[in-house]
């Protein structure tokens, strides 16, 4: 069984049982997602985003651990930064040549969002990830994707389902060879005004790799925190202050200006207080809100065909701070939403030293950005200029975000009882309390065997998968039905994990493989007669068939003629018959170089002299085991040798020996027997190969 | 096990009629489409009844009537109520195509084959679909799946595999468009390569088609001569299929302005108009991929239409000034506005009217399309609705009186509501409250100075129940034709609600009765017909038919001679058997391929050595099949349902120790001496093409290839005989 072990090793990388699920990215962090799915020879990434908290090449995923020529696939969950920011620069600036696919709504923002994000940084132009144009030229290397519809590539069978969060946001189940896997990208199970919950995958999953940003949060109902955000907001302007609403300018901004809108048009007295969204971003992106509705809930679905949703009558636009008028009471959503620079930023140094004034993030923050630090309400804060400025003005926290929480999560592991659970996209504390939680919860049901994984960036999760290869037995090689002990022969054919196993005259028909032949003919000169060939052949090949004038067959395959001086073979090309026709030839060349040709050819025995090998036999027998131990005379074809007191009995016409008294003796014997048979009869071609 | 598949062909075979199969897999039965004629045949219908109890599912492949016209009336009044199957863009447009047809009749004719109700109900039992989503079928239909691909022509259109698990897949595409076109991808036959049976039709067999850009000149000289000379054009076109594709071409020769159309108007006239438009507006997802590129681009949505004016009846037609361009449905000219207009425009010799399909025999477009040249006179029916006066009134309203004492509650109900509704609207015309919309789409937000009010929101506030726009019957009202019924269902259609009570109610209100009358109409306008079915033509059919190297060919649809003709290229260009069922013949399809699974050791896969030949790997396996024992390695619990079941009775195969197995060396892939010639190159040999022979380093190497697809290799004895070999037995898989 050493020898087992051994081919196990050997086994290449498409035969291999080993899942890895290796995070460059949001391993024990929010942020720069991107995750390394590597199982049979396939190489899958999951999303390539970029970190908000950080800039230039430290923004990246840690890409450079692995070789971008040799993925195959790259899946985009959603189009936040976080998700794709690095896709133009993975596609355009690393070697990378497999496919990308996005949803239809996330490829139209993603060329909008991107755009504008490279637009507001405030990087140096060397420092750039990419320019407005990779982007414009990453976008014909994105393939789309519709919900539910699957696409194989190279075998890698995969398909999205809605995933709530943002429009257009997908969760990716990936197949390969059996083994499926689902990637939530950032998900939520809660219906909201205009997106659908995510969607439970009707197949269990082998693994899950979930999103973990909230971790044992739970959130707070829909209406309630609905109300309080309406209410701080009211009680912000009526008090006479400025209310900024830093959010990101797609996704969750569209939800807060469906509620404010509604709520400004329930309270009249409010009319005059204006609300401004800064995002010309947004203002883009209208036309794909109105046309992928089929992404949405059905509210929406419904209600588009009457009037659309999305045309608020209490927003304005404001197109920079230039056109701003600073004068009394507003209400100013802008993006971006950790407050890294940009107009939210503007806006935020300029209003943070009065008490009246209100700051309400509404979204998830990353460490290390301004949103994240006036959560813990500092003294003062750090202008971009760098001055030390006081903060009065009131920072609440009200998350808006269609992230999953610790309820939904729970809920959803429960549904999919998926065996192997990876963590990612979370904080390394979430993750910690999400992890400890998620074990506690599961451990009370002792059929349950699940395995929760946390794994820090580029740190590879390791897991076995004994997938069963199965085989099709198709055409004439199944006419048979299968029973056991019975040998089947034919050509396997392997194709995208699937294998097929055919009689090679079905290649045709039940693949799109043809069967060829090959013939060859090979020619040279040769000056002496045809019976000196004719001789040398038999001698080596056996009965030499006469076809015709000056044609012979040897082998019973290669066809030797002779037409003036010049000989030529003609086979059908295969291994066998190649070795064939090489010594075909070697015999050719010896004929060749025979001098003096004798006048008559000795023939050649075509038969066995069975008198000869009789002598022989004896003198040899007698050789081994002394004078005695053969009679001196037999007649027929049974002889019998006696070596110490044991007797052998041989059987010439069938060349079997007997003894049953000594195995040992019989084996010596037989092999003594057969081998100088051999040297004996002429020399004889097995041709059915 | 061989599966049994039998195919009752109830419609739609050896003739033009509407498509409809009983497809019969073991002890499921698939209904394959489920079409109505433009005349209602009833004959085949009666046929189709019996089996309503039996079918399991309905899978649909377009949204228009010669698909699905017949799915209300099975579903209303026969009780069909299986699930049905279609893409999300058959299932949107398939109702327009419905509402449309009832709104149509109903303008004509008393039409009571089916009703809106009927069609919600049909409507209701769709299961809409993505193309190439899996639907993994349960019950009786375990270890069955089907899967919608797309097939061009229409959106949405669809042809549908059909795989019995692990051994047959049956593939049914009919009326499939294999060329791009404006807004459709061509249909996906990647996925398709050699199905065990394909079931296909050969009506356009005969069929060659013009060029496109010849077609579109074509269209577009037609349409200028006629707007030039101060005619009208009249283009009937069906609902919302092919319609889109010559709509969005015709708003696109309008933005053209160097075209010199823009003078002119052009208006999209059915009864739902501006729903289909708003239904493809939020379906771009399944359009070509060009149109894709173009509004993730630049962000402008391709029916969103500039010139394009919405239409949904006659009197607001008139309203639109002359000359112009009306595309009308129905495109076979049986029902619908394109017969009024036909009526009230054929006589002039400016007008023109174009006919873009060949639709039944006997239908007033098919007979246009024969006869073609213009003057000739054609005696036609002639059907209105018309208020009832005088004498008959009286009856009417006196025997009516008894009738609706009897159920004035509901009837209250609805008109109340609808009352309130109408009180609450301020006055206006229904489209100029559309348009509006329209162009408030680009302000997103609230107009920022407040000072210069652009939109005037506050006035034209929209309402909307939870049935979707309020109705404003004062909108509909006509000045000069009085078909009250119409008007109320065409209020009911633009905003798409789902009460059916209200053309009940109409004709309660105003009594109308319907007049035929059977006119000799003198025909002077010019007919032209333009092909803008979006079918693929004769010639690429056969050659699809022939590449797709079905085992089992089922050819449908089509009239005898070009079945005849199809089947007679198939038999010769490829093995399949070819079946050609007449209407009402029940054909058994069962394939006699044998099959069955059998498990792979690791130990037998890791002791093959596998040769790379394109996008496979293949391997010559020797192998006995073991004994049966207990397998107790199974990777996981959650294994689904199908795989464990199978996994129970597969048997394993084993590698055998016996050498003295042995097999005869097989080459496999097809060499193409043009492509060896690169390799030979490549490799730094001398060789050049002379008669169709590869002569290679200097003449003393041959190559050529015979007629059987054998290779020979002729040379004289030298080391570059070996190397060349070598080269060439590097192009083949040798197992």
């Amino acid at each position: 069984m050493a020898t087992k072990v051994k081919v196990e090793s050997t086994l290449p990388a498409e035969e291999s049982d080993l899942l890895s699920i290796r995070p460059l990215g949001a391993g024990q962090e929010v942020g720069r997602s991107c995750i390394m799915l590597e199982f049979k020879g396939k190489k899958i990434m999951l999303d390539c985003g970029i970190h908000p908290g950080l800039s230039g090449m430290d923004a990246l995923p840690f890409v450079d651990l692995v070789e971008a020529d040799e993925i195959d696939l790259l899946l985009i969950s959603h189009f936040h930064l976080d998700h794709c920011g690095a896709l133009p620069w993975f596609l355009q600036k690393t070697s990378f040549k497999g496919r990308c696919f996005m949803t239809h709504a996330t490829k139209a923002i993603y060329r909008w969002l991107l755009s504008d994000y490279i637009k507001v940084s405030n990087i140096a132009t060397e420092q750039m990830l990419y320019t407005e144009a990779d982007l414009e030229s990453s976008m014909d290397k994105i393939e789309t994707i519709n919900f539910h519809e699957e696409k194989d590539v190279m075998g890698v069978k995969f398909w999205a389902y809605n995933a709530g969060h943002v429009l257009g946001a997908a969760m990716f189940m990936i197949e390969i060879a059996g083994v499926k896997i689902l990637y939530t990208g950032d998900f939520s199970r809660q219906e909201d005004r205009h997106l659908m919950a995510a969607e439970i995958p009707n197949v269990h999953p082998d693994v899950l790799i979930t999103e973990s940003t909230y971790g044992t949060h739970v959130h707070e109902k829909r209406e309630e925190r609905e109300s309080r955000f309406t209410s701080l907001v009211n009680s912000i302007v009526t008090r006479g202050g400025r209310c900024l609403i830093p959010v990101f300018a797609l996704g969750r901004a569209q939800e807060l200006l469906l509620i404010l809108d509604e709520y400004w048009s329930q309270h009249p007295e409010l009319h005059d207080v204006p609300i401004y969204y800064a995002s010309s971003l947004a203002k883009k992106c209208m036309a794909v809100y109105q046309t992928y509705v089929n992404a949405m809930n059905d509210k929406i679905k419904n209600q588009i065909a009457v009037s659309n949703p999305f045309v608020f009558k209490h927003i304005s636009n404001l197109k920079g701070i230039d056109h701003f008028e600073d004068v009394g009471p507003c209400v100013v959503m802008a993006s971006p939403g950790m407050m890294q620079s940009g107009l939210s930023r503007e806006l935020f140094e300029s209003w943070c030293s009065d008490h009246k004034n209100g700051v309400i993030i509404a979204g998830y923050c990353v460490e290390g950005t301004l949103a994240k630090m006036i959560l813990s309400e500092p003294e003062e804060i750090t202008t971009m200029a760098g001055q030390k400025v006081p903060l009065k003005m009131s920072v609440d926290y009200i998350s808006f975000s269609a992230h999953t929480d610790y309820q939904q999560t729970r809920d959803f592991i429960k549904i999919l009882k998926p065996p192997h659970i990876v963590l990612v996209h979370g904080e390394q504390n979430e993750m910690n309390r999400l992890k400890t939680a998620l074990i506690r919860e599961f451990e009370v049901d002792p059929k349950n065997k699940m395995q929760i994984y946390n794994p820090r960036n580029t740190v590879a999760v390791e897991l076995y998968f004994r997938g069963e290869k199965t085989a099709k037995v198709m055409g004439t090689l199944a006419v048979e039905p299968p029973k056991p002990g019975n040998i089947l022969s034919g050509i396997l054919v392997k194709r995208n994990f699937n294998y097929l196993l055919l009689d090679p005259g079905d290649l045709g028909r039940y693949s799109d493989m043809v069967i060829s032949q090959v013939v060859q003919r090979q020619s040279m000169h040769y000056n002496g007669p045809i019976n000196l060939l004719q001789h040398i052949l038999t001698q080596l090949a056996g009965p030499v068939e006469s076809l015709e004038d000056k044609k012979l067959r040897i082998f019973g395959c290669i066809d030797l003629t002779l037409v003036d001086k010049c000989v030529t073979l003609e086979w059908i090309a295969s291994p066998v018959n190649d070795m064939y026709a090489d010594t075909v030839l070697a015999a050719v060349l010896q004929a060749e170089s025979v001098e003096d040709v004798p006048k008559s050819m000795p023939s050649t025995p075509t038969k066995m002299d069975r008198m000869h090998f009789k002598e022989c036999l004896m003198e040899m027998l007698q050789d081994m085991f002394g004078e005695d131990s053969v009679p001196k005379i037999f007649k027929g074809d049974k002889l019998h040798v006696t070596v110490d007191g044991k007797k052998a009995d041989i059987d010439l016409e069938h060349m079997v020996v007997l003894c049953e008294e000594d195995e040992l003796l019989q084996q010596v014997v037989q092999t003594a027997v057969s081998k100088l048979y051999n040297s004996l009869s002429p020399p004889k071609v097995d041709t059915s190969l | 096990m061989p599966s049994i598949i039998k195919l009752h062909a109830i419609s739609g075979a050896q003739d033009e009629s509407p498509p409809c199969y009983l497809l019969q897999v073991d002890e499921f039965r698939f209904l394959l489409d489920c079409g109505w004629d433009e005349k209602f045949n009833p004959n085949f219908i009666k046929e189709l009844k019996r089996y309503a109890g039996q079918i399991d599912a309905v899978l649909l492949s377009f949204p228009d009537q010669q698909h699905l016209g017949a799915l209300p009336y099975m579903v209303g009044k026969c009780g069909l109520s299986c699930p049905i199957y279609a893409t999300i863009p058959v299932y949107k447009m398939g109702q327009m195509f419905m509402y449309d047809l009832y709104q149509s009749r109903t303008n004509m004719e008393e039409f009571d084959i089916f009703s809106l109700d009927d069609v919600d109900a049909a409507f209701d039992k769709i299961i809409q679909l993505k193309y190439n989503q899996t639907i993994t079928l349960k019950g009786k239909g375990y270890g069955l799946t089907i899967t919608p691909l797309p097939a061009g022509h229409m959106i949405g259109g669809t042809m549908w595999k059909v795989v019995k698990m692990g051994e047959e897949d049956i593939v049914y595409a009919i009326d499939f468009n294999h060329k791009k076109e404006r807004h459709l991808n061509g249909c996906d036959l990647e996925k398709l390569a050699r199905p065990s049976l394909l079931i296909t039709d050969a009506a356009n067999c005969m069929n060659e088609q013009e060029r496109r850009r010849v077609r579109d000149e074509k269209l577009m000289t037609n349409i200028l001569q006629t707007l030039r000379k101060g005619g009208n054009v009249l283009i009937a076109v069906d609902t919302a299929g092919r319609v889109l594709e010559i709509s969005h071409m015709l708003d696109q020769l309008w933005r053209n302005k160097e075209s010199g159309l823009m003078a002119y108007s052009v208006v999209l006239l059915n009864n739902v108009s501006y729903n289909v438009v708003e239904f493809a507006k939020s379906q771009i997802e399944w359009m070509s991929d060009k149109l894709m590129k173009t509004f993730e681009g630049a962000r402008n949505n391709p029916f969103q239409f500039k010139h394009i004016q919405l239409c949904h009846s006659i009197s607001e037609l008139n309203k639109v000034p002359s000359p112009k361009v009306v595309l009308a449905s129905s495109p076979d000219m049986e029902s619908g506005f394109s017969r009024d207009l036909f009526v009230q425009w054929c006589s002039n010799p400016l007008n023109s009217i174009i006919v873009t399909r060949r639709t039944t025999p006997g239908t007033l477009a098919r007979i246009l399309i024969e006869k073609e040249t213009s003057p000739f006179t054609i005696p036609l029916e002639v059907k209105k609705r018309v208020p009832l006066e005088g004498a008959e009134l009286d009856a009417y309203l006196r025997s009516e009186k008894g009738k609706s004492l009897s159920n004035i509650k509901s009837e209250e109900y609805s008109s109340d509501e609808s009352d309130n509704e109408m009180e609450q609207v301020a006055l206006g015309k229904h489209d100029l409250v559309v348009k509006q919309e329209v162009k408030t789409k680009t302000g997103f937000f609230k107009s920022n100075k407040k000072q210069f009010p652009m939109y005037p929101f506050y006035e034209e506030k929209i309402k909307y129940d939870e049935y979707g726009e309020i109705v404003r019957p004062e909108d509909y009202k006509m000045t000069d034709l009085t078909l009250e019924a119409e008007e109320e269902v065409v209020n009911k259609e633009n905003v798409q609600v789902k009460e059916e009570e209200m053309p009940a109610v109409d004709i309660n209100e105003v009594p109308t009765k319907c007049v035929t009358t059977v006119r000799n109409l003198h025909v002077a306008a010019m007919i032209r017909f333009i092909d803008f079915e979006g079918r693929s033509d004769g010639s690429s059919l056969n050659k699809i038919v022939a590449q797709l190297k079905p085992h089992r060919l089922l050819i449908v649809k089509g009239n005898p001679e070009s079945i005849q003709f199809m089947a007679n290229y198939c038999r010769k260009s490829t093995d399949a058997k070819v079946l050609t069922p007449k209407t009402g013949d029940v054909v058994d399809a069962t394939t006699e391929t044998h099959i069955y699974q059998v498990k792979l050791t690791d130990a037998l896969l890791s002791s093959l050595e596998f040769k790379k030949i394109k996008d496979a790997e293949i391997a010559w396996l020797d192998s006995k099949l073991a004994q049966k024992e207990v397998d107790e390695v199974i990777y996981s619990e959650d294994v689904t349902m199908s795989e464990s079941v199978l996994g129970a009775e597969i048997p394993t195969l084993e590698p055998v120790k016996d050498l003295s197995l042995s097999h005869h060396a097989t080459f496999i892939n097809k060499l193409r001496l043009s492509d060896f010639m690169v390799v030979v190159k490549k490799a730094g040999y001398h060789c050049e093409f002379s008669g169709g022979i590869l002569q290679c380093c200097n003449g003393t190497i041959a190559l050529r290839k015979l007629e059987s697809g054998t290779v020979t290799m002729e040379g004289c004895i030298s080391p570059e005989y070996y190397q060349i070999r070598d080269l060439l037995y590097s192009q083949y898989a040798i197992v």
